[in-house]
């Protein structure tokens, strides 16, 4: 009579209790012997299975972030210093045309503009041909040694300089 | 200076020293890993589960008993999460062709090994969940069927007969793949 498969993986998994008996029995029996060997390489196979690498950093999930001003590279950091000293040059020049231009600037109440609308319309076909929008007049407006539309193209290059500087430093915030 | 031990760094984890907790997980992510893989035998569904352990382990980090070795601990707690996902999706995923590198040797060894656990690893794959599970315990794992049986809630015939039954399926495999 052979052993049983329940036998010998008890046997192998060192939970039989009936230890002594069964190696007697494989010591005379070579078809049990067989299969006990056939169980063995099964459990070397097993056992031989190497271990796969991860392809992700499972614990950097877990580790604190570090706060954003550390990520900040160096030039980022230039970045952000340039933006602000462009940002103070461009209200330097603006400052004088604002402190001209505004005071000059009447806006006109509710109640006159009503009145307007309303002679407009009643005389609407007679005056179209000679209705002219009001025009402001500015006086002592400030004189630089460079040309109006050279400062214009520089506030718009600094505009241009913010919305990049700007991006850039939403995109390291976010990454 | 000497590393800290993991009851060091589960004591500051519990703390909330999230930079231990990283640590530990760092220490035993590639085994945990490895426990996923060999039951679910997909790559993206392994490591999602690794993750998912490892967030449920802090969740219940102040309710491990300092006095047990936590990767054993955390190992099981890797293998009832793929248990739960198995049962939870039925339709199984498209197992990996992934093979198996072992950089000491040499090219056609290399290959031969890539071959033998392949076919190792689809003859487990094969296996019905629960003979996965239970040979995951009784081999990776180490543990009695007294253990198993008690980790599973299952009867200690159960193991038994599981544990045999996916034996025998998997000599016959990979016999016949020989």
């Amino acid at each position: 009579m052979h052993l049983t498969n329940e036998q010998l993986n008890e046997y192998l998994d060192n939970a039989s209790t009936e230890r002594a008996f069964i190696e007697t029995h494989l010591d005379s029996c070579d078809e049990c012997a067989a299969r006990l060997s056939a169980f063995q390489a099964l459990f070397t196979d097993l056992d031989s299975l190497p271990e796969v690498t991860l392809s992700r950093d499972i614990a950097a999930l877990f580790r604190p972030r570090p706060s954003l001003a550390p990520q900040l590279p160096p030039w980022l950091t230039l970045t952000a210093s340039l933006q602000a000293a462009a940002a103070l040059v461009a209200l330097i020049i603006a400052i004088p045309f604002f402190s001209v231009m505004l005071p000059q600037v009447e806006a006109p109440s509710f109640t006159t503009w009503f009145f307007e609308i309303q002679s407009l319309w009643t005389s609407w076909l007679d005056t179209l041909s000679t209705f002219q929008l009001p025009t402001y007049q500015f006086t002592n407006l400030p004189t630089y040694p460079v040309e109006l539309s050279t400062l214009f193209i520089a506030l718009a290059v600094v505009s241009i300089f913010w919305i990049f500087g700007n991006g850039l430093l939403l995109r390291n915030r976010h990454s | 200076m000497n590393a800290p031990t993991d009851r060091d760094l589960i004591l500051r984890a519990r703390r909330g020293d999230a930079e231990a907790y990283g640590d530990l997980v760092s220490r035993h992510q590639t085994s945990v890993f490895n426990v996923c893989y060999r039951i679910l035998h997909n790559r993206a569904d392994a490591e999602d589960l690794a993750q998912e352990t490892f967030i449920r382990a802090l969740d219940r980090l102040h309710t491990f008993d300092l006095e047990r070795e936590f990767s054993p601990w955390i190992r099981r707690v890797a293998a009832n999460l793929c248990l739960n996902h198995i049962e939870s999706h039925k339709s199984t995923a498209p197992l990996d062709e992934e093979r198996d590198e072992d950089k000491t040797q040499g090219p056609s060894e290399q290959v031969e090994v890539k071959e033998r656990s392949e076919q190792i690893r689809s003859a487990l794959a094969s296996l019905p969940p629960h003979y996965r599970l239970v040979v995951e315990l009784r081999h990776y794992q180490e543990l009695s069927y007294d253990e198993i049986a008690s980790e599973l809630n299952i009867p200690l015939s159960d193991v038994k007969s599981h544990l045999f039954r996916a034996r025998k399926l998997l000599a016959e495999k990979l016999h016949a793949s020989d």
